[in-house]
């Protein structure tokens, strides 16, 4: 395929494509996360019940369903239920504005028993009278109007006599404890675990004069059946503790219809038995049966129905329902082979919710919330506008910077991040990828990211045109010298985005999606696209002139600075900064956010104009006079006179909304308030995960850049890296500002940009070692860095607008997450320069080599060593161009004389030899012992290297001619250039 | 938080050993080592192979860095001139 045929091609595809989006992007919504819309987010542990294997993959899944079952139930639109890491299930319910009902029905995973009812209800004598309707409640069996029903308080005091004992068919094996006040005969709280937590569910005033029962293993307190289905009945009954069947035995509960033989086609609940569930169930089943069949007869006048037996399902403590066994239909009790059903006095409501009831309670686990925020969908709108308007800003001076710098070249790379915005934007509502606000983040990071790619390839365009190529060749130069670059640097960007996806906590991973993401299209966007159209425009006027793509003037001269002489300079000036910012985090510490700390943080837009004092006031009502009161300005669309917030110790949901009422009482609340909580497991599982994150990313990278670069390449890069984590980390500890999830993803952002820059530079010292086989190590860096100062200094500023952008308008969240990306994009900019490569000089100048290099140009020069790598005449030598390595070879290996073919070269010789000024592909020349004239060619076959003379047979001198000033712009024969025309990007 | 600090201290010092003569082992990679891991080895060893956490570091627990940054640094610069004199010791020509 030709290159216009290709170009042509890749035209089409990129046309293709933009339909394509445009088509998804019309037709397809664009999923918002909770934090762009407003709603309430839940995480859930999942842990073992008490004497249960730990949770498996499979009970967690079913967990998930039992929740998404129940979220349904709600009538939630596109409500999000996922596992995130081994056992956390982050829930996100969109427009849900109550986080305390949200919790209570979507977490409250119940713990389900059947008990065989007649046996087990306890009597005034703290013993089972199975016989005694008084008790059991007879027909009436587990109903509030039951004559066996008690008050709560008078429940726990038959419970208290009751001895303990630990049994294997016992629903828990520890005490619990309740709260009562003796006096006014009134029991607090629903049973917790400890004499303190029982305390805590008494009000302020009575704590004093309340007294705690403790209710032994082997004895339960269960609230009384609610069968007309209005409020809880505050009727108790007391249970000995002996389970026929746990929940876990169960499957499949559903609602359905009686349509069986005879069936009334009433509503039921019907379900399933494992295995074992089904051996224990007609066992049980039997035992009913034939204990109702016995009672008959026993007083007189009772109809069989009237002593039918009952079995109570029982859910955290409350009787769901109590059915009895029929022993005339079912004498040896109930066949449970095919299953077994509830029926009776359901309607379809009640059948489908104990269906539901009997599923959750069937989990084999336990779930515990670790962290509940909730956003209000005003906040939600406001960060999504902020989040466009950063967007939108990025891309505007990105877009300027490009135009400014590169004029047509920045143009097309302008109309390439257009396309890159329509592609991605559609990708994003095509998988579908929900959008947040660290989404949004990656997203304009990553226009930095397009645009870094494009500088990387104009810079080495313009190198080439000014280097004397015609515009089509140092186009097509360019982009093949600049891809590898691109493509090591972007790997390692792609590998830090996934790293950050698999080990990240769900905030961070909607970044590190859109950052990985964002990269790869950026790579077919920046150089596919512009390449093709580079191409298509390659003979137009437009780009007739070096001018028009910004390479009308050499500018490397006044970047030709002695980087490793001054490095030491530089080095102190690290050191200094890194002083500063240890001895700030031994003194000051580093400020953990709730995301760490564990904590609560509420945010409340009030009606009326209050200080900080007035909200302290209300808040020591409620037992929180140290929460930290913040004021919150600059958010003009939030709603209301003045906006706080509030940032406590870890508070329950419940506490959340006593905060909120009360100062809804207080000052009339504006809108629906935000609340985050995170429990201290949470914050320890981010903080570990961010461990784990980094230190992955760092190894990954340290093997990739091994295997690309050499291993000795790495090492600089890993301590620049450290030095910019920890300057970011140093510096946040110096102003103070709070550190989140937000942070350790923008330090772990920082550390592939730091390393994207120090894989350009690097690339471009790989590339000059072979092509300067004199030149000490230093020599070749300084060269090295001195071609590569403006390309890295554009692509970290080019980075840094969309960083500035969203420091400027993202807002709070955004904000934070900027600072530290413009700190470590500084830091990443200037430790590739002035630390990686020094560090690598140090280094590499040890190797025997060198250090002969090293002897060999300071025996040369007086005992110095120039800085910059000069020849005979004590001038700057010019290298000859370089040529691409191939996997696994050395990249000190000699060139192979095959690459040029002898025609090629001997029209080089004929192009120098015309034109007194051509010096273009002068070559190393070599220090003063060379006296020789240039060599006629080179031998076709690669010759074999002696170290000793470390010079190698492809350094062929071209003396300048006398009169050259050698600053001449090089020119051809005609001929010769007629026969090169079309061989552009040939290395020579 | 204290394995931050004296990581943070070790690297600092260690930028500041450019000015020494490079005959540290493993050049200026031996004395990145010797600094970093003297800094957080010495931590650890005074305050009983424990780091100290948020609460528990104070400037006194960055300045236990310094120490160590130098001992480290110092012994990684002892077995880089007894390197040095042993191969020297080698190319000596035999009498």
């Amino acid at each position: 395929m030709s290159d216009r045929q290709r170009n042509l091609f890749v035209l089409l595809l990129v046309a293709g494509l933009l339909i394509a989006s445009a088509i998804v992007i019309a037709t397809k919504p664009t999923k918002l996360g909770l934090d762009l819309q407003g709603g309430v987010e839940l995480v859930y542990e999942v842990q073992a019940r008490a004497g249960q294997p730990p949770p498996t993959n499979e009970s967690i899944q079913r967990a998930i369903e039992v929740m998404r079952e129940r979220v349904d139930q709600l009538g939630v639109a596109e409500p999000e239920i996922q596992q995130s890491g081994k056992d956390q299930i982050n829930v996100a319910l969109p427009d849900v504005a109550n986080l305390q009902e949200a919790i209570k029905q979507v977490g409250t995973v119940a713990q389900l028993a059947f008990y065989d009812w007649e046996v087990n209800v306890i009597g005034p004598d703290g013993k089972p009278a199975p016989d005694d309707p008084q008790v059991t409640g007879g027909p009436a069996a587990g109903d509030a109007s039951s004559p066996g029903a008690l008050s709560l308080y008078e429940a726990l005091l038959r419970a208290e006599k009751r001895p303990a004992k630990i049994e294997p068919d016992n629903s828990r094996d520890g005490s619990l404890f309740y709260a009562v006040d003796h006096k006014q005969k009134k029991a607090f709280g629903l049973g917790e675990e400890s004499r303190a937590e029982a305390l805590e569910n008494v009000p302020p005033a009575l704590r004093e004069q309340a007294d705690v029962i403790e209710v032994k293993p082997d004895t339960v307190v269960v609230r009384a059946e609610n069968r007309d289905g209005t409020a809880k009945p505050d009727k108790w009954f007391v249970l000995k503790d002996d389970v026929a069947l746990e929940g876990k035995e169960l499957k499949d509960p559903e609602q359905a219809f009686d349509q069986g033989p005879g069936g009334s086609g009433q509503p039921i609940v019907t379900f399933q038995f494992s295995d074992k569930g089904r051996k224990t169930w007609e066992q049980v089943t039997k035992q009913i049966a034939e204990r109702g069949r016995n009672s008959v007869g026993i007083l007189p006048g009772q109809s069989a129905d009237q002593v039918f037996q009952h079995f109570a399902i029982v859910l955290d403590n409350e009787l769901v329902s109590t059915p009895y066994i029929d022993f005339n239909q079912n004498p040896e009790g109930i066949d449970a082979r095919n299953g077994s059903q509830i029926e009776g006095g359901f309607t379809i409501q009640s059948a489908q919710e104990l269906a539901n009831v009997l599923k959750t309670g069937a989990l084999p686990v336990q779930l515990e919330l670790i962290s509940s925020s909730q956003v209000s969908a005003t906040l939600g709108q406001q960060a999504l506008n902020q989040g466009l308007v950063a967007g939108i800003a990025g891309f505007v001076i990105v877009a300027l910077f490009l135009l400014v710098f590169y004029r047509v070249l920045g143009l097309i790379a302008v109309l390439a991040l257009g396309i890159y915005g329509v592609y991605f934007f559609a990708l994003i509502k095509a998988i579908p990828v929900v959008l947040t606000l660290p989404g949004i983040a990656g997203l304009i990071l990553t226009l930095g990211v397009a645009a870094d790619a494009n500088i990387v390839i104009f810079e080495r365009v313009k190198e080439e045109v000014r280097g004397g190529r015609s515009i089509l060749s140092g186009i097509a130069t360019g982009y093949k010298k600049g891809l590898t670059a691109i493509i090591d640097a972007n790997v390692v960007t792609i590998m830090v985005a996934f790293i950050l996806f698999v080990l990240a906590t769900a905030g961070v991973k909607g970044f590190a999606l859109t950052l990985g993401l964002g990269v790869i299209v950026s790579l077919f966007t920046a150089v596919l696209a512009t390449q093709a159209i580079l191409g298509a425009l390659g003979k137009s006027r437009l780009i007739g002139k070096p001018s028009a793509l910004g390479a009308s003037k050499p500018k490397g001269d006044r970047l030709r600075l002695d980087y490793m002489g001054y490095s030491r300079w530089f080095f102190t000036a690290s050191g200094v900064i890194l002083l500063i910012c240890a001895l700030a985090l031994g003194s000051k510490g580093i400020n953990f956010g709730i995301d760490f700390e564990s904590g609560t943080r509420i945010n409340v837009a009030l009606e009326q104009r209050v200080d900080e004092n007035a909200v302290r006031e209300v808040l020591a009502q409620e037992g929180l006079a140290d929460a930290k009161i913040q004021r919150i300005t600059g958010t003009e669309e939030a709603k209301g006179a003045a906006q706080f917030q509030i940032s406590t110790d870890n508070l329950r949901p419940a506490e959340v909304t006593s905060v909120t009422n009360a100062l809804e009482t207080e000052y009339d609340l504006a809108d629906t308030p935000s609340s985050t909580s995170i429990g201290p497991t949470f914050g320890q599982t981010v903080a570990n995960s961010a461990v784990i994150a980094i230190i992955a990313s760092l190894l990954v990278i340290s093997a990739y850049i091994a295997l690309r670069f050499e291993p000795k390449y790495a090492v600089p890069v890993l301590i620049a890296v450290m030095h910019d984590i920890l300057i970011t980390a140093g510096i946040y500890a110096l102003v103070g500002l709070e550190v989140s999830t937000a942070t350790v993803a923008a330090l772990l952002t920082v550390l592939g940009f730091s390393l994207y820059d120090t894989i350009i530079v690097f690339d471009r010292i790989r590339e000059n070692v072979p092509r300067m086989p004199r030149a000490a190590f230093s020599q070749i860096v300084n060269r090295s860095l001195s071609e590569v100062i403006v390309r890295s200094l554009a692509t970290s500023f080019c980075s840094g607008l969309p960083v500035l952008a969203l420091l400027l308008f993202g807002g709070e969240t955004l904000q934070a997450f900027a600072f530290a990306l413009l700190i470590g994009t500084i830091s990443g900019t200037y430790s590739s320069v002035f630390i990686a490569g020094p560090v690598l000089t140090a280094w590499k100048e040890r190797e025997a080599i060198y250090r002969r290099r090293r002897a060999s140009i300071a025996l040369d020069n007086g005992g110095l060593v120039p800085a910059y790598a000069t020849g005979a005449a004590s001038e700057q030598v010019d290298v000859k161009a370089g040529r691409r390595l191939n996997r696994g070879q050395r990249l000190t290996a000699p060139d192979d004389p095959e690459k040029v073919s002898r025609e090629e070269f001997d029209d080089m010789v004929r192009d120098l030899h015309a034109d007194p000024a051509a010096r273009r592909t002068a070559v190393a020349e070599p220090p003063k012992r060379v006296t020789k004239p240039a060599k006629p060619a080179p031998k076709p076959e690669a010759p074999e290297r002696d170290e000793s003379a470390d010079a190698l047979p492809e350094d062929t001198v071209m003396p300048r001619r006398a009169g050259s000033d050698g600053a001449g712009k090089p020119k051809r024969s005609s001929s010769a250039a007629a026969k090169r025309r079309g061989k552009h990007g040939r290395h020579r | 938080m204290g394995a931050l600090a004296w990581t943070m201290m070790g690297l600092a010092l260690w930028h500041f050993t450019i000015f020494l003569p490079d005959r540290c082992w493993g050049g200026i990679i031996g004395a990145f080592l010797g600094c970093v891991f003297g800094a957080v080895l010495f931590g650890l060893a005074i305050h009983g192979l424990s780091v100290p956490g948020q609460e528990a570091t104070d400037l006194a627990t960055t300045l236990e860095g310094v120490p160590g940054a130098l001992l480290g640094y110092g012994f990684f610069y002892l077995l880089g001139v007894r390197r040095e004199a042993a191969q020297a010791d080698e190319e000596l020509p035999a009498t």
